[in-house]
């Protein structure tokens, strides 16, 4: 037997009260983790999905309704703009690249997202390739002859169990108008793994309203110029129409960061809080313990233990509880992580609540010194224990 | 300091503080000497000082004035560390309320007493608590919570505990008092042959003396403690 094992069977021997303890801690730690990880995951996720389109060209209203709607697919979509503005861009010497988007409605929460081929290109300076699982892309026919193809992402595949050749709608009205699978991307760690792709004539064609429309309707077009310098040109001439706005993804990017700066705040001096609490929590108990067994400690100390020996055995029981504690603490926030993770991704951002961060290990040691730091006191109470005084009998 | 004694007090006064810069004095002791594997039994009152000499023989608690010596060693001149590891290897203690760890077995509870110590190896701590538990009678309950023993049970564990270090000297504080008569004196009945096997020098408190044989020497504490004499003349 030695001091540890001796704190250990001391623990044991409170079952209930250390279970109890290091269940606190764990709780506290979890919290401190999951927040962490999941503000990690978000901005990981928003920079991820971010899209390589330079500006994002839509409806006037809010910039960041714009860009939450049409890239991350997070809010509803803004009004419609016609699609002239998009053969307008297009035919504009500064544009390299413009992408017509149609976001509509959603199969099972899978929003539709319709465009052409254009959105799948393969540009030297885009970050992520569309690659298929299976099938083809979607043809590009004319407004005439909606195919009703549909590519889906790989996250609506997996959920839906939608496979080539499969035809399906949302709704009896649109029972009229099914959409054939003819294609499944690999993952892309975007909200894009979370749509259904199909052409902007089968996204007209859907729609009794834009049916009859002479101009057609898009919810936004994305812009990429051919040279930076063009880009402040760009952007000032769009917002200086009546009814469109070009909006900047990585200025609402940055809103979006310090939006989340001001929340991560309000979250940290919550967390801080939490461990104040449970650091409290894991002194009181040490210290109820302490006082129990003043009498044990005296016995020890006649025994022939050492001060040392006595003080070392608390702490190594604080010490325990801690470590304990902190491990639960550190599995538990990544599973709460893991089921937040779950709800933001069926909002359309993908996080990865699951991947070790270097963080952890600090926590950990963090939390091992605060709650040996908090079993000091009563450390040093056991430390002082009069042992003739607690070895009298007991009346 | 007679070289042939194992425990020799000397002047030995216990006062304890009352505030104010005054003390209750509760022990004064002109001289007291133990005979090597002897058995001495102090009998008095409660409140004649009987534990106070024991903690002080003990090394738990120091004197207002005077010198302990046990086993040659002056006790009092040692720094606090050496003296908590002098009386981990010299002084077996046993308790009047046993005061068992509860969280620990049998067994562990007397391992306890050798990791403190540290005189016998690791590895033979627990073959050593078995034997001794053994000789106590309580082979089959090695492995039993203090809660789970009787009270007999708990307090030959707290005597196979006190030995368990092969302390040349054992104290023991009214050791059968919180047991029935008949189980007081099957518990002392082991305890005395253990002791006299292991001729150990053996201060005990009791109020039965008889128990203890012709062979014991019996002090009373109102002869010894001049402070308690002098509560009785007055």
């Amino acid at each position: 037997m030695t001091i540890f094992t001796l704190a250990i069977k001391y623990l044991r021997g409170r079952f209930v009260a250390s279970t109890l303890t290091a269940v606190s801690i764990a709780l506290g730690v979890s919290l401190v983790v999951a927040s962490v990880l999941l503000a990690r995951g978000i901005r990981e996720g928003f920079i991820a999905g971010a899209t390589d389109y330079n500006l994002v060209v839509g409806a006037k209203g809010s910039p960041t309704q714009l860009v939450l709607g049409v890239v991350f697919r997070m809010d509803l979509a803004t009004p419609n703009i016609p699609y002239t503005v998009y053969e307008d861009l297009l035919r504009d010497p500064r544009v390299e690249a413009a992408v017509p988007i149609g976001v509509g409605d959603a199969y099972r929460g899978f929003r539709y997202v319709a465009s052409n081929s254009a959105y799948f290109a393969a540009y030297p300076w885009r970050r992520k390739a569309f690659t298929l699982a299976a099938g083809r892309f979607f043809a590009d026919n004319s407004p005439n002859e909606p195919s009703y193809e549909a590519v889906l992402g790989a996250e609506a595949a997996r959920s839906t169990g939608l496979q080539i050749g499969d035809r399906f709608y949302e709704g009896e009205e649109m029972a009229e108008y099914p959409l054939a699978v003819v294609g499944i991307l690999r993952p892309t760690g975007s909200a894009d793994d979370r749509a259904i792709f199909f052409s902007l004539p089968s996204y007209w064609g859907m729609n009794e309203v834009a049916r009859a429309m002479v101009v057609k309707p898009l919810t936004a077009v994305l812009v990429r110029p051919k040279r930076m310098s063009d880009l402040p040109s760009l952007h000032r001439e769009i917002n200086v129409t009546p009814d469109t706005q070009a909006v900047l993804p990585s200025g609402v990017l940055l809103t979006i960061f310090n939006m989340m700066a001001v929340a991560e705040d309000v979250l940290k001096m919550i967390l801080v809080t939490v461990g104040v609490i449970v650091l409290l929590y894991v002194f009181v108990s040490m210290y109820s313990a302490t006082i129990e067994r003043r009498r044990e400690i005296a016995t020890m100390r006649a025994l022939g233990a050492r001060r040392a020996s006595v003080l070392t055995i608390i702490l190594a029981e604080s010490a325990a509880l801690a470590t304990v504690g902190g491990l639960g603490g550190i599995v538990g926030g990544h599973v709460i992580a893991y089921l937040a993770g779950a709800l933001l991704g069926s909002s359309g951002l993908v996080t990865n609540p699951l991947r070790f961060d270097v963080f952890e290990p600090a926590v950990l040691g963090g939390v091992i010194v605060l709650g040996t730091l908090a079993g000091l006191l009563p450390a040093v109470l056991a430390y002082r224990t009069e042992v003739a005084e607690n070895l009298a009998p007991l009346s | 300091m007679s070289a042939q004694s194992a425990v020799v007090l000397h002047g030995v006064k216990k006062a304890f503080p009352l505030g104010g810069g005054r003390g209750l004095e509760v022990l004064d002791v002109a001289h007291l000497a133990l005979a090597p594997g002897s058995c001495t039994v102090l009998r008095g009152r409660s409140g004649s000082g009987k534990t106070t000499l024991l903690n002080l023989i003990a090394g738990i608690t120091a004197p207002s004035a005077g010198a302990i010596h046990v086993d040659d060693t002056d006790l009092f001149a040692l720094p606090q560390a050496r003296r908590d590891r002098f009386r981990a290897e010299n002084v077996g203690y046993v308790f009047q309320t046993f005061n068992l760890l509860s969280a620990l077995s049998a067994i562990e509870n007397v391992v306890l007493a050798m990791m403190f110590a540290g005189t016998v190896p690791r590895r033979l701590q627990r073959r050593r608590a078995a034997d001794l538990l053994a000789r106590l009678g309580l082979s089959e309950r090695l492995g039993h919570k203090p809660a789970q023993l009787s009270r007999g049970e708990q307090q030959r564990v707290a005597i196979a505990r006190a030995l368990a270090n092969r302390p040349p000297l054992v104290l023991a504080d009214e050791p059968c008092a919180s047991l029935d008569a008949r189980t007081a004196s099957e518990v002392l009945e082991m305890f005395l042959a253990v002791c006299r096997q292991d001729q150990k020098t053996l201060l005990l408190v009791s109020h039965d003396a008889a128990a203890f044989g012709e062979a014991a020497r019996v002090i009373d504490m109102a002869e010894l403690n001049r402070t308690e004499a002098r509560r009785k003349r007055t």
